[in-house]
This record gives structure tokens, sequence and C-alpha cells, in this order.
């Protein structure tokens, strides 16, 4: 079950088509068992440790309440893996900024992955670390490129993976559309769910 | 040449002698024996040790009696089972408590140390290890949990003790995991990983894409002490499982991994259809009964279930070759760690750990240790029979009255002399 996370502040669905996108990725290319519509979950529900994966974007500032703190903490503490990604593509930008110092609370330091993790080459290799967005390279003319993901690890497994990337952006489209690219752009996924499904 | 009247006072006086003499040995027996040539020694348990040294070094003590007012050391019982056999009647009467203790270890790599302890309910049992107190129980039948323990362990009740040593920490073998690519495969992996096993495994997210562990095979007893079957998806390992299982190697083969037909032989039990687990409100906590479980059904006469409720069987177990074999019912058990609140996590753990270590080969040295005196109420009636006010005879002891001969001689010697002195008018 594709999750996504509902938090108070901010805009937590942005991204309004990125659950079916990789529900379709995830169908098409492994043989998980997935359900064919994902699930929105608030961060402060008891409900959020059904959901060992949940998938949190936004443009907008992030401050968490008390209550989504405390459950994000036990979250990670159990084993649930969070993945965040910056809507916006841009360094230090408000979403940038405050998801950091509001994550970094609950789980401490966010360093960044070395490019040689095992989440690059779980299912499809990405020898060159996390592939990059169009939106990166030429979206708004900037080549903003981040070399890496950032994120947190708990006994020896990822409990946060934070993108400056903007795969919101990038994977926010029908799945119908696939077929008009001549690389799947959302087979980055796949890793990340294997990942999280056998780490 | 004698007349005929002095060889009859010769003859009377003889007699007398011969009188006279055997009265002297009758009390020379008399002064130095209970009675009869031999003696029985009374001893409390204090003095156990002296009267084993008087036993051994002088032969007339026939009979032991011991009033065992506190506890004997083994090797006190020892020597006077020895004794016994030895043809000594040993008799013991007193208060000896049941109490008896074992000391078991998990077969898990952060084996903890179980205590068992069976006493008087009414009075407190301390437990001590080499060290320090460990802890103090007060009821019939108690299991402590310890993590370290230095040297023998004891379980005292006043002044009676059982002494035991538990076995050796022994490093644990790896565990192959084989299940779908699913949160359930995560989290078992997790939960083992985090008990501190090694755990490898094998998750096909694919056809023909699995993500496993370098160096994953082979799978043998040197490198593996148990596989874990998640689902079915590895039936084609299933032949492999099964000669690793006939050669000492563990199985948890949960839910439709009975279904493989190539285990359907070493299993304890086959899983049924599932069943889904209680509804949850938001807040609900999750327990192993809220779960989704495939009852085991077609239970083996030599399988034991292990767990269940309400008629349904979810953990049977049983020995197949040199291994064994546990079969799970549970279904979706990571929903206890996530959902199961503050303990969950743990308790997931605990079980996947235990249930692991359950079918992982015996590898400590399981021997009796010298020092070990684990029931010592029950090693005394072994070794010397029950109490001996409960009537127990053992051997009577050869308690000689004066020998018979003696009492002969000298009643026909002292009749003798009376008659002959009467017959011929002296007084």
């Amino acid at each position: 079950m594709f999750a996504t996370a509902q938090y108070d502040s901010g805009d937590w669905d942005s991204a309004p088509l990125v659950p079916a996108n990789l529900i379709d990725t995830i169908a098409r290319y492994t043989s998980i068992d997935v359900a064919p519509s994902g699930v929105i979950v608030p961060l402060a529900s008891p409900s959020l440790f059904r959901y060992p994966l949940i998938y949190l974007t936004g443009h907008l500032p992030v401050r968490f309440g008390e209550a989504e703190r405390a459950n994000l903490a036990k979250y990670a503490a159990r084993g649930g893996l969070l993945l965040v990604d910056d809507h916006n593509h841009d360094i230090d930008g408000v979403f940038h900024k405050t998801a950091n110092e509001e994550l970094s609370r609950v789980y401490g330091p966010i360093r960044p992955i070395p490019n040689t993790h095992p989440l690059y080459t779980t299912f499809f290799v990405f020898e060159d670390g996390p592939p990059t967005t169009t939106h990166e390279l030429n979206g708004w003319g900037d080549n903003l490129v981040h070399k890496t993901l950032s994120g947190v690890e708990r006994d020896g497994r990822l409990a946060l993976l934070y993108s400056s990337k903007d795969y919101s952006s990038e994977w926010n489209y029908h799945p119908e559309n696939k077929r008009f690219q001549s690389v799947d752009n959302t087979r980055f996924a796949v890793n990340i769910v294997v990942y999280a499904l056998t780490r | 040449m004698r007349s005929r009247v002095d060889l009859r006072r010769l003859a009377e006086g003889m007699a007398r002698a011969a009188v006279f003499a055997a009265l002297a040995v009758a009390l020379w027996r008399a002064s130095r024996t209970d009675g009869g040539g031999t003696s029985t020694i009374a001893a409390a348990s204090r003095m156990v040790d002296r009267a084993i040294t008087s036993a051994l070094s002088a032969p007339t003590v026939v009979a032991l009696d011991i009033s065992a007012d506190a506890g004997m050391s083994h090797w006190q019982r020892d020597a006077l089972a020895a004794l016994r056999r030895a043809g000594v009647v040993v008799r013991w009467q007193g208060a000896q408590p049941p109490l008896a203790m074992e000391a078991v270890r998990d077969r898990e790599p952060e084996a903890r140390a179980r205590l068992m302890v069976i006493g008087a309910a009414t009075s407190a049992v301390v437990l001590a290890d080499s060290a320090s107190v460990i802890d103090t129980v007060r009821t019939a039948d108690a299991t402590v949990d310890v993590g370290t323990l230095v040297g023998a362990v004891r379980a005292a009740l006043g002044s009676y003790a059982a002494q035991t040593q538990a076995p050796d920490v022994t490093p644990r073998r790896a565990v192959m995991v084989l299940g779908r690519a699913s949160w359930e495969s995560k989290f078992v992996m997790a939960a083992l990983s985090e008990a501190g096993w090694t755990v490898r495994g094998r998750i096909p997210a694919a056809p023909n894409v699995a993500v496993s562990d370098e160096f994953l095979m082979p799978l043998d007893t040197a490198r593996y002490d148990v596989v874990v079957m998640l689902d079915s998806s590895s039936a084609d390992l299933a032949g492999g499982i099964a000669r690793f299982v006939a050669q000492g190697g563990g199985l948890v083969a949960v839910g439709e991994a009975s279904w493989v037909r190539v285990l359907s032989g070493l299993l304890p039990a086959q899983a049924g259809e599932r069943r889904p687990g209680r509804i949850l409100l938001a807040d609900d906590t999750v327990t192993p009964p809220d779960l989704p479980v495939r009852p085991l059904r077609g239970l083996r006469r030599d399988a034991l279930a292990l767990d269940g409720e309400r008629g349904r069987v979810t953990l049977a177990a049983r020995r197949a070759g040199l291994g064994r074999v546990l079969s799970v019912g549970y279904d979706d058990s990571w929903r206890w760690r996530m959902l199961g609140g503050e303990s969950g996590k743990a308790a997931h753990r605990a079980w996947w750990s235990r249930a692991v270590g359950a079918v992982a080969p015996e590898r400590a040295d399981a021997a009796m240790r010298p020092n070990d005196d684990a029931a010592p109420r029950a090693a005394l009636i072994n070794a010397l029979g029950s109490d001996s006010r409960l009537g127990t005879k053992g051997v009577q002891a050869s308690v000689e009255p004066t020998p018979l001969p003696l009492l002969v001689v000298l009643v026909l010697a002292l009749l003798a002399e009376v008659a002959s002195r009467r017959f011929r008018g002296a007084r």
C-alpha cells in the first residue's frame, strides 16, 4: 500500500499523481503485491504504523506539531522508512530548510548517502547514484544538480531518505504517459520500494 | 600316682577356669563394642565427615545414623552410598526440603540464562551466583532470566542449597531467510539482526530477480543454524532444505511454506486457509492473537502443539532427521512490531529470536558438571533411600550376640563344676 503523509503545515498534496504512477511502476516491473490505489495518512495518526514506507513532499515551509514529531520518532524506532522529496529543486529553499530542521529534530543529523549505497543497485543499477531529473537540468534553466541523496540510518537500515531532486515533479504524471518516454524515469522508485521491503 | 579325687578336683578347677575365661572374654567384648562386637555411629549433618572417616577406619562400625539437619555435599552422599554398598547400614532422617534447580541457556546469540527453581512455596529461596545475589523468589515454581552469570549458581533455602552451572554460551551460525519482497520479510530479518543473529536472505522481487546476500549458498550446517521460509517463493531450494534438516539444521516454516510438497514430510503440520486478523480501531495495539492466521491442521502424531487458542493450533514443532522443524500459523507478524505499542518491537524481536533458537542445533556441552548438585534431596534419596522414619529398612545391622559356642562352653563348664562338687559332697 503506497501511503502519502499528510501534515498540518505546508502543501502535503502537491504531487497528487505520484502515488498512482509509482504503483503502476511497481506492478509493471516487480512481482510485489501492491494495492491498486494509495492512501493518505496523517503523520499524527496511529494509522501511520500500518504503512512501513511513507512518502512526504511539499513546496512550502514545514512545521511539525508535537504529535507529528512524537509519532515520527516512534515510526523510525520501529523500522519505518520515510521518503521525503523537496518539490522545489532549488538549494536552501524554504521546504528544504524547514523540513531539514524538523526532520533533524526527530532523526538527528541528516547526512549525504554515498552513491555506492545498496539503494542504487538493489533492483536497477544506477552507477552514478540518484538519477537526475529534467527539472534539475533545465526545468527552470538553473542546472542545479544534487549529486547525492541524504538520509539517516537506524540499525544499519535507512530510516529517512531525503531528496532535493524534485522527484515529485518528475514522477507527477499519469502512468499512461510512460509510453512517451524512451527510458522510464520512475525506475528509481522501484529501487526505493524494493530496498524498503528487503533491507 | 594321682587318686580319682585329685583328678576330679583338677577337672573342677579346669571347669572353673573355663567359666572365668569365658566370662572374661564376654566382658572384654562388652567393654569394646555395643554388646555384639560391632558399633553404630550416630551423627548430625555437621559431624558427617568425622562419622564417615570413623566408618572407613573402623571395620566394626556396621551402621551410621545420620540426622540430616542441614544439606549434605555430593561427596558426602557419595561416600555414604559407597559405605552402604560395602555393607554398612546407612540411615538418615531429617527435614530435607524439596528444593531443585536447573540452569539452561537459550540457543540464541545473546543467550540469556534461565534459572528454574522448584522449592517450598512458603519460604524465600535466594538465588545467587559467584558474584552476588541475583533474586529472591517465594513461589513453588519460579523462572528467572539472567543476562550474565559468574561461576556456579545457587538456590539457598536456609541451610539447604542446590547448586548448578549454566551451559557455556556458544557462537551461533547464520540464519537464512527466504521470502517474497514484503514487509514480513523485511521485519523478520530486522528482528533477527537486532537479536544478534547473522542474517542472510534471498528475497525474490521479480521473476528471475532476487535480492540476496553475497555468499548465500551453499546451505549446510557448517554455515547455517536455521532456515526461515516465510512463504513458498523459494520452493526451488526445498530439496536442499530437506537435506539440511536431515543433517541437523533447523527449519521455521511460516504459512504457505508448508505447502511446498518436498517439505511436507518434514513438517509437524500443514497451514490452512488464511483467516483475517482482528479489525483494529485507530488506537488499538496488536498482539499475536490479533494477527491474521493460517490455523495448522493435520498435526502429526510425533508433533507437539506449542501455541494456539480456541481449538486452533498456530505453532507446532517436531524432530525430523537430526534437525528440528517449527510450523508457524501466524501471518504478517510485522504488524505486531509496528502496531504493537511501546513493547511491540521488543516482543516481536524476542519472539522471532526464540522461534529460531528453538530449532537451532544444540552445540553446547550439556554434560553434567562435577560440582552440580541441582536436586540435593532427590540425590540423597537416590543414594541412601528414603528418610528412615518413613520405614526404610535398608540392610539391618548385623549386631552379633555373644557367640553361641562361648555361651555353651560357659554353661557346660559351670554345670560340670557345680555337679562334680555336689556329687562328691563338697559345697
